[in-house]
Order: C-alpha cells, then structure tokens, then sequence
C-alpha cells in the first residue's frame, strides 16, 4: 500500500519533468555518443564532471560560468574553488541539481553513463564528449563550446591549438620516430595500445610505442622490452603506480639497469596531462617533443604555455627532478 | 500453546512498514539540498493526489525525481534479496546461505561485463543483459542440481558453487582483456550500488517482486514442515519436490532482479532473515513478509549513510552492509553456541 | 519334509481377534513389489506377494532379518509406492491412489527424525501434524491446538509442551515424534524400528504406549521391529518376512516356532511358553 501511493507520485513526476521544459530557444544537440540533449538557448550555468573538461571551460574563457566541477578538477588552481559534486566516477546528482546547472558536461573516458542517464531522467541536460584522438578531442573542444554557446571562442582556440600542432609536425615531419616504452602502471608491467588517446599523442610529439597491440592497456613483459630496446622511456610523474621512474632508481632496478634507454640516461617523465584530453594537452606534447628530438628545436625558441592557463610543467632530463605542481 | 495467527503476522508487519516509513522519510529529508519533514510530507502528498501545480519546482526536482526513485529502487533490491536469502537458507538447509550462493550473482555479472563488452554505450542493456545473465545461471544450476529428477539440496549446493566460482573465473578472463574504461562500470556494479536508475519502469519492477515473494509466500506452511526433514515433510502431505521448485525460482529470480538494478549488494540476504528470526521467531508465515520489509529498512539506512557519511562523494550501499554486516554476522554467529 | 521356510505359502491365514470390530481396516492383497524392475535386467528386490489384515485395536509386528523386505513393506503400506502387484488398501481405499494430503490424513509414518535446522518448540513441532487437514498455507485454529494438546497428552508428554526440540532426550524426543503422528489423526500409525536408539526402558514403555494407544484410542498399528520377545509381548499379530517372502502371519504363538525361527534368522534360537500365553525367544547355550 505504502509502496503503491510513493511511486504513483514518482512516476508521473518522471513524465512532467522531462516534457515541461520545452521552452523557447531550446536546441536539441546530438552529443558524441549519440544521445539527444535540449539545451537551453542561454547557458549560463556550467557543471563539468572531468578534470579535462574543467580545463576546457577555462580554456575557453568560460570559467565563471563554471558553478560546479568534480573535486578532482584542480587545473586551473581556480577551479579548486569552485563547489564540489563529488567525483568523477560517483558524482552525487543532487549536488548537481541544487546548482541548476543550464549543462552539464561529462567525457567516456572517466565518467560513467548511469550518470548521464540519472541525470537526463532529472531533467538535466548532459553533453558527453568521446576524445578518441587528439584531433577528436580538438573536436570536442569545438562541440563544447558550440553546447555552452560559445561558438566564437572554440574557434579561435582551437585555431591555436591547430596551429601548434601544425609548428610541430613541421619540425618532426622529417625526422623518424623515436621509440619509446610508455610506461602506465609498474606491477603488473603496462603500456598503452596502437588505439589510445596516448598514443595518439605521442605521435605527434614524434613518438611511436614499440608496443603493437589492438588491446587499450596491454600488459607486457620486460624481457619483450628488453627485446625490443626502445630509445626511450616515459613515465607519467608522481603516478604512485609506475614505480621507479627516476634515472638513478631505475639504474639500480635489475633488468631495467641494462636497457639502452636507462644506460644513456633516456628516461623522461611527463605530466599526467598526457592522458587528459584537454588544451593543455598540446603543451605536454610539445613538451615531449622537445625532449625526444631535441634537434628539430635547436634553432627556435621553447614553446611558450598559452597565457591563459595557469599550469606549469616540467619534466626530467638526465638526473633532474622537478615536480608537477598540481 | 499460542499458534501464529494471521493478525499477530499483520501487526508484525504493520509495525516493520512504520519503521520503514520513518526511515524513508528521513532519507528524503537528507541530501544536499535542505529539505523539511514539513516541506516532504506536502511533496508527497500533494503528488498522491496528482496536484502537481502545488510543489515548487525544486522540491519536485530533488524529492520526487532524485531521492523518491533511488529510496524506491532501495526497497524493492532490499526486499528482494532479504526474501530470496530466507528462501534459499530453507532450500538448501544451511543457515549461512544468501541469495549468490548458487552463482546467480556471477551470472549477472558475466551477463553486464559481455554487454559493456559490445555495446558499451547503451542504457539499458547492462541491466537487461545482468538479467538474461541471471537466468541462464538459473537454468543451468536448476539442471545440475537435480538428483533423480528432483532438486536435492545438497546437490544443488555444490552445483552452484562450482558455478559461481566458473562465473567469477571467466568474469576475471575477461576483466584482464577489457580496456579501461569498460573496468570502471563494472568496479561498481560487483559492489552494489544504487545510484544508476533502472532501466525498467519501477512498476514492473514492483509487480515482479510482488508476484516472486507471494509465490514464497504460499509455500510458507511447507517451508515450516520441510525444516524439520524432507521426508516427514513428505509423509505430512507436503508435495516437497513442488515446493522446491517453486522456492528455486522465485529466489532465484528475486537475486536475479536484484543483481541486475545493483550489482551484488552482500549481507542483505544472509542477516536480514536471521535476525528476524531472533525477534520474531522462526516460522516462515512471519519470516518471509517480515524479511522483506526487514530488508527494506536495512538498504534505505544503508543508502542514506552511503550517500551523506562523507557527501559529496557517494560510497557504495554495498560498502555499508558489509560494514555493518559483519560484526552482526559475527555477533550471530557466537549466539547460536547454545 | 520340505521346511515352512521353502514353501513360501503363507501357513495361516489371518486369525480374527476378537477385540474390536471386525472390518479389517488395512487389508493388503498379494502385494508385491521390485525395485528397478525394468523388465529386462532382474529386479534389484522383491517382496513376494503378501497378503494380511489388521484391524482396530491391533498391533501388528513386521519381523524379519536384515533386507528381508520389512521396509519395502512399509513403504507399500504407506502408499509412498505403488505395488507391482495386488493391492494395499487402507479403510477400503487403495493408498497408492490417493493424494498425498489424503494419505496423509489416513496414514502416519513415524522415523527417526532428521535435525532440526532452526529451533523449534515442542508444541510447535506437533501442531505441524494437522497440516494435512487444511488449506496448503494455512493458520491453525482452536481446534488444532486442541487436538495438538490431547496427541501429547497421550504420549504422556505434556510437561514438555514448552521445551526447545533440541533440548529433549532420546526418549521424550521419540515421544513427540509419536504425538505428532498421532496430531494427524490417522488411522493407520506405522513405525520403523522405533526402538531403535531407545534403552530397554524406553523400549518397553514405547511399546506400552503403543498398546495404550490401540486400545484406548483404536488406532491400527503397524511395527516393523527388530526386538522379538517385545513383539512377542505386545503385538496382535506377526508377520515374519524372509528375503522378501512373507512366510507366516499369524499370532506370536502361531509364528514362533523354532525351527522356523531358526531358519529364518540363522541363530540358534528356544522358544518356550510363557503362562500368558505368549511365546519367549532364548537364545541356545553353546553347548
């Protein structure tokens, strides 16, 4: 009986909050997974649930239409402070309501689609991006700022996203790539696939896996390493998983001592934005780039990071440490 | 000599939906956004009665759209599972049965993880697919527990776990050959979770639990007989192999329902008979409405502390049970020393 | 001279007592039975055909040695299996062709019970025999209570009334096993062996009991029993099977014979007449 009068009240409320916002200058916009999202003609109020997105929004100049990111979100710095809806994976879809976000924003590749769902059904538009490569996630940057009504800045940065892309296959066109091991998680050993986002990256820092496999994480054998002799090894850095990514500690490791990579001090560690689809992204690529032919750059001048966003970076060369401020 | 009477079962279950109702109205009452007992009680009302032009629209939005439905998914996944554990401690007459011990959980699993597999993109699928899953879990333990053409329980019991652990060993095949990100959903869905809605209209969700736990229900008389032995049972006039049957499926198909809306949430179904044993006596006329209500509070407390213990970030329900779980488990267990 | 035991006729027919009344309440016909008797390979047992009655007020003992088909007997009389041949008939309905509620309500069968998985009061355990006589979910009335309460009464267990089922004796459990068979209100009460983990004080007041009840209350039973001299003592009527052949029936005096029994039980058996007119089984000095 109970039961009976609670959900007569709910399933009819189902049915009117989804049917009653067919106000003026509503769009209705296919999102990159296929799903119909109404967006309202002026979007005002943003909710990101990736840290990739957040950057994105910022990256765009949208940042104080931003009312809510996850608390994992801490590029920019500023949108540290912004109010939390839990995180990316289990973000609370009442945290998210009470903000009457206009969008809500979420990625593949770190949300899950129960959200978008139990957030469609409370009448909360979700776009979903899906950055398979970097130029789909210089797309999505476009699609984005299409959704959130900013269609001028998607343009012009991703111009300049484009356009140093473009400097640097230029550079790199000629020269071959560059061999390296991308090391993901240290026990068990993995690297990435031929189908990642990783990878793609890489290409375009002139950087090819010596890892073929059709599989996203595929583990592998050091002693295939070992065959395989790549010419360099990159680590994301302060990745508590990948274990001994530092020069001297992987001179130390077994193994590991006697590959090439490690004997001529070829180990580098880039920022954990490589596996962000995101602007900042192209900086790390042009980080990398820089380190794995330094040749291609001995006349030009380092690249400087876009003005706007506020991430630094380094990244080890030889015996160097530097840390990534987060 | 105080026989069982139909009233004393009414009022023992009156009293349990009273404590579910104060629990789910303070489960509607807590969340992020501040909401009144007073303010609850008019949103409920008022949508009772259809006036949908009385509750403001933020009320609407977070009582009836966010909080009701999961309260509601709660209920039925507890009572579900609270009803099959009771069902299933008597079919296979072991105390420390729960509801996936003959693999239907692990089917479901399977069932998710080959879904996410082809199609990850599609709402829905997981869940039809947990329960197609559940399903041929069932069928096949139905058949490989069978002795002489009927369920024997002690067969029954080895088949299901020689199918579950099968299950769970191909469910680890694959998780290792999966990419990443298809790893993440199923992560939450082997914990128990209750914040992906179904993908079913709670209706039939509802009346599917009704007609399982009613079909227990009627054998609840024969349950009592077949504790005490199969065979005297026989003699008494109770047509075991049938009731058997009947038990089998509906419990099976209870987990089943219950697995596929939200994942594997654990204890439920082992200690929410138990102790309504401890408190209203072991017989089934009592036992089996009393679990399912019992089963009910049990997940809306739990879901409340999981959504608010360090909000905003949820944990999972099935984290709190057993958290909970297990030192009442331990607790019973040292108890039965008598 | 071919011995009883090789004939396999039965050697008396049934002697009418002169207790009671007078229509036999079990009657089985030439009952036999084989178990897998597929037709092609033998029969994995038998019990040849068999034929006896027992009425009110009567206790008939089931003798014989091992897998002399005692309990294939009982299962025939119980209705759980249908005879290959023959009938069993019980209140003059055929019990195979009853419904398994419908037997129940004629016919107890009281074992030694399985363990008991939850606990269970002693009066609840009893108010379970009146299941057959109501609806399959079914709630008990006044009337089962009562009834409940005269079945223990009769076994002499209502100081028990209130114990937990796992706290009893052998003996006080085998009695509360007895009161709910008896709830049932059968008219056939059927026992295996249920002397069987008793001491011999509960032996005999189990079988005094039983005699109690069948006079008293005119229940019909049947006992399939190891225990000779008890038999002896307390029964009507004997049936003493060998190796599925129901050799003689008839009163404890008729059957026991010694050279019959001799036969059948391969032990070196005296059988000497006590003044009651019952017979006494000793077992021969080795001398």
């Amino acid at each position: 009986m109970l039961a009976a009068a609670l959900f007569s009240c709910a399933t009819p409320a189902f049915r009117t909050a989804r049917g009653a916002s067919q106000a003026k200058g509503e769009r209705i916009v296919t999102d990159e997974v296929g799903r119909r999202v109404k967006i309202p003609a002026e979007v005002h109020r943003i909710v990101t649930l990736a840290p990739n997105l957040t950057e994105t929004v910022y990256a765009l100049g949208l940042g104080d239409r931003l009312v809510g990111d996850t608390n994992f979100c801490d590029t920019p710095p500023a949108a540290k402070q912004k109010p939390h809806v839990g995180s990316p994976q289990d973000p609370s879809i009442e945290a998210i309501a009470v903000l009457h976000p206009d969008l809500v924003l979420a990625t593949t590749s770190i949300n899950r689609l129960d959200t978008a769902v139990a957030l469609e059904r409370a009448g909360i538009p979700v776009y979903t991006t899906d950055p398979e490569t970097v130029n789909g996630m210089l797309d999505s940057i476009t699609h984005v700022a299409d959704a959130a009504g900013a269609s001028e800045q998607g343009v012009a940065l991703v111009a300049q996203l484009h356009a140093r892309l473009d400097g640097l296959h230029a550079r790199l066109s000629e020269r071959p790539m560059v061999h390296v091991l991308f090391v993901v998680w240290d026990q068990p050993l993995t690297t990435i696939g031929q189908n990642t986002f990783i990878a793609d990256a890489l290409r375009y820092a002139g950087a090819e896996s010596i890892i073929l496999s059709d599989r996203k994480w595929p583990e592998v054998n050091i002693e295939e390493v070992v065959r395989l002799q790549p010419d360099y090894i990159v680590f994301t850095a302060e990745h508590s998983g990948a274990g001994v990514t530092d020069v001297a500690g992987l001179r130390a490791r077994p193994v590991w001592k006697d590959l090439d990579a490690v004997e001529s001090g070829h180990v580098a560690n880039v920022s954990e934005e490589i596996v962000r689809p995101s602007p900042g992204l192209i900086d790390v690529i042009e980080q990398l780039a820089h380190e794995l032919h330094p040749e291609a750059f001995a006349t030009g001048s380092e690249t400087r990071r876009n003005s706007e966003s506020e991430i630094r970076f380094a990244f080890e060369m030889k015996e160097k440490h530097t840390a990534c401020a987060r | 000599m105080r026989p069982l009477t139909p009233r004393r079962v009414f009022l023992i279950c009156l009293g349990l939906c009273g404590v579910l109702f104060v629990a789910v109205v303070i489960s509607l009452r807590l969340g992020a956004y501040p909401v009144s007992v007073a303010d609850i009680v008019m949103t409920l009302f008022n949508a009772t009665v259809h006036r949908w032009d009385q509750i403001p629209p933020d009320f609407q939005s977070i009582i009836l759209n966010i909080r009701l439905p999961r309260i509601l998914l709660g209920i039925l996944v507890g009572a579900a599972l609270s009803t099959a554990g009771g069902g299933f401690q008597a079919l296979l007459r072991n105390p420390l049965a729960d509801p996936y011990v003959l693999g239907v959980s692990s089917g479901a699993a399977l069932g998710a993880i080959i879904s996410l597999v082809v199609a990850p993109h599609t709402p829905g699928l997981i869940q039809a697919a947990a329960f197609a899953g559940a399903v041929a879990t069932i069928t096949a333990v139905y058949f490989l527990g069978r002795r002489g053409g009927q369920l024997d329980s002690a067969t029954l019991l080895l088949a299901g776990i020689v199918t579950a652990s099968f299950l769970s060993a191909a469910i680890m095949f694959l998780m290792t050959t999966l990419s990443g990100r298809d790893l993440r959903g199923m992560a939450f869905w082997l914990m128990g979770d209750l914040s992906s809605p179904a993908a079913l209209d709670l209706k039939w969700l509802y009346f599917l639990l009704v007609i399982a736990v009613g079909s227990i229900y009627t054998t609840s008389s024969d349950l009592n007989l077949i504790l005490t032995g199969e065979q005297e049972a026989h003699h008494l006039g109770v047509n075991v192999h049938r009731v058997k049957l009947v038990v089998y499926v509906a419990s099976s198909v209870l987990t089943g329902l219950a697995v596929s809306v939200s994942g594997s949430i654990g204890y439920v179904g082992l200690l929410v008979p138990h102790v309504i044993r401890m408190m209203f006596g072991t017989d089934y006329r009592v036992l089996i409405p009393a679990s399912a209500i019992g089963g009910a509070i049990l997940i809306v407390v739990a879901d409340t502390l999981a959504r608010t213990v360090v909000a905003p970030t949820e944990l999972p329900v099935g984290a709190m049970t057993a958290i909970a779980g297990a030192p009442v488990f331990i607790y019973l267990m040292r108890r039965r020393v008598r | 001279m071919s011995t009883p035991a090789e004939t396999g006729a039965p050697l008396a027919s049934p002697v009418p007592i002169t207790a009671g009344d007078n229509t036999p309440r079990v009657k089985v016909e030439q009952a036999s039975y084989a178990y897998a008797a597929t037709g092609k390979s033998a029969p994995k047992f038998t019990l040849g055909p068999a034929s006896f009655e027992a009425r009110q007020r009567e206790i008939v003992a089931i003798l014989g040695p091992n897998a002399s088909g005692k309990s294939t007997l009982l299962t025939l009389l119980a209705g759980l299996a249908k005879p290959l041949s023959g009938r069993v008939e019980v209140d003059g309905t055929e019990v195979s062709k009853l419904d398994i509620r419908a037997r129940a309500q004629r016919i107890a069968l009281v074992q030694q019970e399985s363990e008991l998985l939850f606990p269970l009061r002693v009066w609840e355990y009893v108010l379970q025999g009146r299941y057959p006589h109501g609806r399959r979910l079914r709630f008990e009335s006044e009337e089962d209570c009562l009834m409940a309460g005269n079945a223990l009464s009769q076994v002499g267990a209502d100081a028990l009334r209130d114990r937990w089922m796992d706290e009893l004796s052998g003996g006080e459990k085998q009695r509360v096993i007895l009161a709910r068979a008896l709830a049932q209100r059968p008219s056939l009460l059927l026992l295996d062996e249920p002397t069987q983990h008793l001491d011999i004080g509960g032996k005999v007041e189990l079988l005094r009991r039983l005699r109690k009840l069948a006079d008293e209350s005119r229940y019909t039973v049947l006992v399939v029993t190891h225990e000779l001299n008890l038999a002896a003592e307390f029964s009507d009527r004997i049936i003493l099977l060998h190796k599925g052949k129901c050799l003689r029936v008839g009163t404890p005096a008729e059957v026991y014979e010694r050279d019959l029994l001799g036969e059948v039980f391969e032990a070196p058996l005296e059988v000497e007449m006590r003044p009651n007119g019952r017979p006494r089984v000793i077992l021969q000095g080795s001398r």
